[in-house]
């Protein structure tokens, strides 16, 4: 089965953007048009400033249109977590940066009459085992410390379950369907004169003392000021060492009872799944989703993708009545340090640039809020939550674990790139498989299409040089040291990379490869300029 | 003195896993990162050890410390190069490879006359 995101099957009319077409003066460039940049675009031009949003392919068509549509305060990190790596007034500020987006969000849908679905109901978080118990428990307190409503509870109605061990419950969280929401945000900032364009790769960007200046595929952007919504910031950036890039599944599915719980669940024993239902095309529900299995992006168990989605089915097939498996998707988030995400001015010494990241698994909220503080940053307006989320302070002593541990990985993941030991013939490779190989001294991401076609790009991530693996779920090349992804044509999907992988050409009598007198990987003249 | 030999030991791992990278540089190829991951602490490893034997006081091989130094300021100017997608000038790579055997034959000198 492929991978399809139900968000984007279910949105019958998108909106066209044009793609830039010269240069352009603006006040402030977003980079990137999802639920962060658009967000800020129209905060932004709501502040009366002149604004354009450059989305390299569709807008919300990142990992917006590849969620799971749930707003709620709390957090996948936990905010009890958050309190012990920084202190409770950062867990608080937090928790109510959150609430405030929820009504955020509440309130564009009602002005701007989106049709997104958009309901309040409640959030429960339970366990079935012992040692989860106290986790529940001190999430309820942080919540309660924060002076917001979560309570204990002894039962969780929809689902009944037995051996409940530890309960909670808040209220007034909500879903949405995000890809309709986004679009509809985007088409009305761009009626009050913010100007959108999709398929407009950004390839460079330069803070000047005065101005910034982006490099696009299409023109030249000059502006006051630049987002970077792009979830993790595009190019070399020091922030791509404190938030490590991981991928996590969600399949949906129809229930032959038709009885679909309206409520958010977070089941947390030995492993974490999330519930949730949403509807397709009305406020009926019609879909149930199970969300899970966070691993690091590139580094699956054996390299085997398919088996993360094998365990949601059989986890809803075990506590639901399941018909049919509609949809499976996945989508990537970052994870920072501390559990706090990175959202303020990219450096101490930058004036210009902001950055928006590692949002856990938490990012519609988190986007949220990001659009709302960068654009009072950037008009000058107070915002209390600055602090909190600002994104130069780096790593602490709480932290220094998690930063050695997940940068130690990304060392060993570059230690794999031996010259021995790999596959190095084509024909070791079956139709519908992926696999790197070594032709002539280089690194080749080698597939074979059903239809017997290789499909041949260089193994070699275009960010930092690490090796890319093969994703046999999503038929994409994965780099496992910072979350680059790339199409079988070795097109940039997500993640910090900004030029594709390099195509190549081999001979298929000799099986080497053809040289085409263009660059080696070796030698590319525009990389990574954003350090 | 086997701190010295010591020191000989890991530059010659780190020479041999050099001219290695060298023959990717020359061809414009990507140099695999597990040799170049390899072959940096090899060098750091060997120059801390130099340093130490140095520090002990006495006669020592101090022109080969400048020069081991020197080239690896060229390594590091050449990593940063490679991971960063610019190209590594064939010179520069050529250059610090030189450096360095300079550096080791002076060192082999020292220790073995």
């Amino acid at each position: 089965m492929e991978t399809q995101s139900f968000w984007e099957a279910t949105t019958p009319h998108r909106p066209e953007f044009p793609a830039l077409d010269g240069n352009i003066d603006v006040d402030v460039a977003i980079i990137g048009g999802g639920i962060t940049g658009i967000t800020t675009a129209l905060q932004l031009t709501n502040a009366g400033k002149k604004v354009a949003v450059l989305e390299a392919r569709r807008v919300g068509g990142g990992t917006t249109g590849w969620s799971t549509g749930n707003l709620y305060v709390p957090v996948g990190f936990y905010l009890h977590n958050i309190a012990r790596s920084r202190n409770q007034e950062v867990a608080s500020t937090v928790a109510r940066a959150r609430y405030a987006a929820l009504d955020y969000i509440e309130q564009q849908t009602r002005e701007k009459n989106i049709d997104c679905h958009f309901s309040r109901r409640p959030w429960y978080f339970f366990t079935q085992e012992d040692n989860m118990v106290s986790t529940v428990e001190k999430e309820v307190e942080t919540l309660q410390k924060a002076g917001l409503r979560a309570d204990l509870v002894n039962d969780v109605p929809p689902l009944h379950l037995p051996e409940l061990k530890r309960a909670a419950k808040m209220d007034g969280q909500a879903r949405f369907h995000p890809l309709r929401y986004v679009l509809g945000l985007a088409t009305a900032v761009a009626q009050q004169g913010c100007q959108i364009y999709e398929h407009t790769t950004v390839l460079d960007l330069k803070e000047k003392e005065d101005h910034c200046l982006l490099v696009t595929s299409h023109g030249v952007v000059t502006c006051r000021q630049v987002v970077i919504a792009t979830h993790i910031p595009i190019g070399i950036h020091s922030v791509q060492t404190v938030a490590a890039p991981y991928r996590s599944y969600v399949v949906a599915m129809r229930l032959k009872s038709g009885a679909y719980p309206d409520a958010y669940f977070w089941h947390n024993d030995k492993t974490h799944h999330a519930i949730t239902t949403h509807s397709s095309t009305s406020m009926e529900l019609d879909m149930l989703m199970i969300a899970g299995n966070h691993h690091k992006t590139g580094q699956a168990s054996h390299q085997e993708y398919q088996h993360y989605f094998n365990e949601l089915e059989a986890y809803a097939r075990k506590h639901f009545d399941v018909a049919s498996v509609e949809f499976r998707w996945s989508a990537q988030h970052y994870r920072s340090g501390d559990g706090v995400p990175y959202i303020g001015l990219t450096h101490k010494s930058a004036k210009r640039t902001y950055i928006a990241t590692g949002f856990y698994a938490d990012g519609l909220t988190y986007g949220t809020i990001a659009g709302i503080q960068l654009a009072d940053m950037i008009t000058g307006r107070g915002n209390s939550w600055i602090g909190a989320f600002d994104a130069t302070r780096g790593t602490n002593l709480a932290t220094a674990g998690s930063f050695i541990k997940e940068n130690l990985n990304v060392a060993a993941q570059y230690l794999k790139d031996f010259p021995v030991g790999k596959a190095s013939h084509f024909s070791d490779i079956k139709a519908g498989e992926g696999k790197t190989i070594e032709v002539d001294a280089e690194k080749l991401a080698v597939y074979r299409d059903e239809q017997n076609q290789l499909h041949v790009c260089s193994a070699v991530c275009t960010h930092m040089k690490c090796i890319v693996n093969f994703n046999n779920a999503e038929k994409t090349w994965d780099c496992p040291c910072h979350g680059s992804r790339f199409m079988l044509d070795g097109s940039v999907i997500e993640g910090p990379a900004i030029l594709n992988l390099e195509r190549k050409q081999v001979d298929p009598q000799t099986e080497h490869l053809i040289n085409t007198g263009g660059h080696t990987s070796g030698e590319r003249e525009i990389n990574n300029p954003i350090t | 003195m086997e701190i010295i030999y010591a020191s000989i030991g890991f530059f010659a791992l780190a020479a041999l896993l050099g001219m290695y990278l060298l023959t990717f540089v020359l061809r414009g190829k990507e140099t695999p990162k597990a040799i170049v991951f390899t072959h940096g602490p090899m060098a750091v490893i060997g120059v801390v050890l130099l340093i130490i034997y140095i520090l002990k006081g006495g006669p020592n091989p101090w022109e080969s410390l400048v020069l081991f130094a020197l080239a690896a300021v060229g390594g590091v100017y050449m990593l940063y190069r490679d991971l960063t997608g610019r190209p590594i000038p064939k010179a520069l790579a050529v250059g610090h490879g030189l450096l360095a055997v300079c550096g080791f034959v002076l060192l082999l000198v020292f220790a073995f006359s």
